[in-house]
């Protein structure tokens, strides 16, 4: 009790630094997250096309999300140094593979005969792509989607290693000073948001999955 | 009079590798006409309908669509300008029925309002109420999500219909109702329709003519009669023992009613002599007010022709002028009877339809 309250007193006194880790964090995560798409779900789309490819790419971003982060930060530091770039493309390396595995898993499983009918109708290549395909695999894209951005948001609080900011540099200075109360305040703070954002994507997620249902 | 030519198959074939799946096919459908395609499956039937939109391109011979070579086309607008009907599933499930109806148009970008009211138009074209325009397809029965995938065929108001076994994906009821709404329709638009199917029954029903394939070669050609006479064993085998049947389902009775048939006026004698008697074993009694009080066998006659009231016999259940000819032999058959009067509701009597006009349909060009 003792401990959380002394939490709760340096979240109220350092409400200001508590609010600046939190857009560090955000922002990071956010750009991260807006890369993983932007790469992640036109390279998915592209594999789906060819099984060669597929399975090369597939392969390779499976063994860069199996190295841990800070054996990645370690490769990163001589290449680009310190700061939030190396920060941003570790989190993006961690969020391709699900992004891409999703978006080519979603394409792959759009039935054939729909595929077919709506060309049978005269829709060209990138009708088929913007109208029938992405539409219809969506809702498993956006489940990478979800899962890349949550795990974004909570490797994130390593970024603190890089230089990178984040509320990882609460529990960091906490630990390093033996502030409990800091350390725990941070910790507290990792946690609560984490959880309240995987909720609301969660929320979301749940829409889209129902929005889209495609049973019969 | 030389008819229109909508869709030619000049010695078209198809390779998957050294696989001939459609070998040297040829045909032409008529501007108006049901084509039908049937044969067992992994015949061609389908590849050979894809070929014509070019779903799948044709390895030699020429396709010509109304009258140009495909290979000349945009395969996209080829497509855009034939309407294409497959099974239910073939609906996007992400749109709504409006926007599943008006997708061709949406590809070729045409104007929001014509789309919703082109969509308006042809739900009420297949018989569906207007509020289904906001469903989605999964709320739909099948037999429904079938009408939607015929009324999307027409959005682009197209002069070709292909359609792939489009009602193979609902139960039989359904399929029935279907087919004859389908054929219902048909008489309004008369579209040329090529229409894949391994259904014989549909294919008698629906077909203005009837192409079997085997192996990927057009093995025979021709009418549903004329299917049904054709001598080859396997299209024997192929189209069944009831195959006669089904295509008297397809013949209106009234091409065998005959308005001539021997009567005799209430109260007067047969005319035993008369040359109208000739294949008859009835002469049927006519009241002063012309209508028909029933009838009299040959044989119970008087040698002078002469009768008495109570030798007439009732007119047994008279059937309906609407009916095909598998349904009066079926009413004559129940009656023990080898002939069925028909009765217009409301013109009153039509004729006699006697079995063996029923079976010279047959038999008739066949001596």
């Amino acid at each position: 009790m003792e401990l959380l309250s002394s939490a709760w007193a340096y979240f109220i006194n350092r409400q200001d630094l508590m609010f600046e880790v939190l857009k560090e964090h955000v922002t990071l995560v956010l750009w991260a997250t807006f890369f993983t798409i932007i790469i992640g779900v036109p390279v998915g789309i592209a594999i789906s096309r060819t099984e060669k490819l597929r399975n090369m790419i597939l392969g390779s971003v499976s063994v860069l999300y199996t190295i841990p982060i800070l054996a990645l930060f370690g490769f990163l530091i001589p290449i680009m140094g310190i700061g939030s770039t190396p920060a941003l493309i570790a989190l993006i390396i961690y969020g391709l593979l699900p992004v891409i595995r999703n978006s080519c898993v979603g394409i792959t499983q759009v039935h054939p005969m729909l595929k077919e009918s709506a060309k049978g109708m005269g829709a060209n290549n990138l009708q088929l792509l913007f109208r029938v395909e992405i539409p219809l695999a969506f809702p498993v894209i956006f489940a990478g989607i979800r899962t890349a951005l949550v795990m974004n948001f909570s490797l994130a609080t390593y970024a603190v290693f890089i230089g990178a900011g984040g509320m990882g540099r609460i529990i960091m200075q906490g630990i390093r000073t033996f502030n409990t109360g800091m350390m725990l305040a941070g910790i507290l703070m990792v946690v609560i948001t984490t959880v309240l954002l995987e909720r609301m994507v969660g929320v979301i997620d749940n829409r889209i999955q129902k929005r889209y249902s495609l049973s019969d | 009079m030389t008819r229109e030519i909508s869709v030619e198959l000049q010695k078209v074939s198809k390779l998957y590798g050294q696989d001939k799946v459609v070998d040297e096919v040829s045909f032409t459908v008529e501007k108006g006409e049901v084509f039908v395609m049937i044969g067992p499956s992994g015949c061609g039937k389908t590849t050979t309908l894809k070929m014509i939109n070019q779903l799948i391109p044709h390895s030699s011979g020429n396709i010509l669509v109304n009258g140009t070579d495909v290979a000349e086309l945009d395969v996209v607008e080829l497509r855009r300008s034939i309407g294409y009907v497959i099974q239910y599933i073939g609906l996007l499930p992400h749109l709504t029925i409006q926007e599943n109806i008006a997708f061709v148009l949406k590809l070729t970008k045409h104007p929001k309002k014509m789309q919703k009211d082109r969509a308006e138009e042809l739900i009420e074209t297949v018989g569906l109420p207007l509020n289904y325009l906001n469903r989605y397809p999964r709320e739909l029965s099948g037999g429904q999500q079938q009408r939607v995938g015929v009324a999307r065929a027409l959005a682009a108001n197209p002069d070709i219909l292909l359609m792939d076994e489009p009602f193979g994906a609902v139960d039989p009821l359904t399929r029935e109702q279907l087919q004859n709404e389908l054929l219902r329709l048909q008489e309004s638009i008369q579209k040329t329709i090529v229409f894949v199917t391994h259904d014989m029954q549909e294919a008698f029903k629906v077909g203005n003519r009837i192409g079997i394939l085997r192996q990927g070669k057009l093995v025979c050609l021709g009418t549903p009669m004329e299917i049904v006479k054709s001598d080859d064993e396997f299209v024997k085998n192929f189209i069944g023992q009831g195959a006669l049947f089904e295509v008297f389902d397809t013949i209106p009775v009234t091409r065998v009613l005959q308005k001539d048939f021997p009567t005799a006026r209430y109260d007067q004698k047969v005319d035993l002599q008369a040359e109208e008697l000739e294949d008859w074993e009835n002469v049927f009694i006519i009241d002063s007010d012309d209508s028909c009080k029933g009838y009299i066998p040959l044989s119970s006659l008087n040698s002078d022709g002469s009768y008495t009231a109570d030798q007439i016999i009732p007119l047994p259940k008279a059937s309906s002028p609407d009916i095909s000819v598998k349904l009066a032999v079926q009413e004559m058959l129940w009656g023990g009877r080898t002939w069925l009067p028909i009765v217009d509701e409301k013109s009153g009597f039509k004729g006699i339809v006697q079995f063996r006009s029923c079976a010279g349909l047959v038999a008739g060009d066949r001596r």
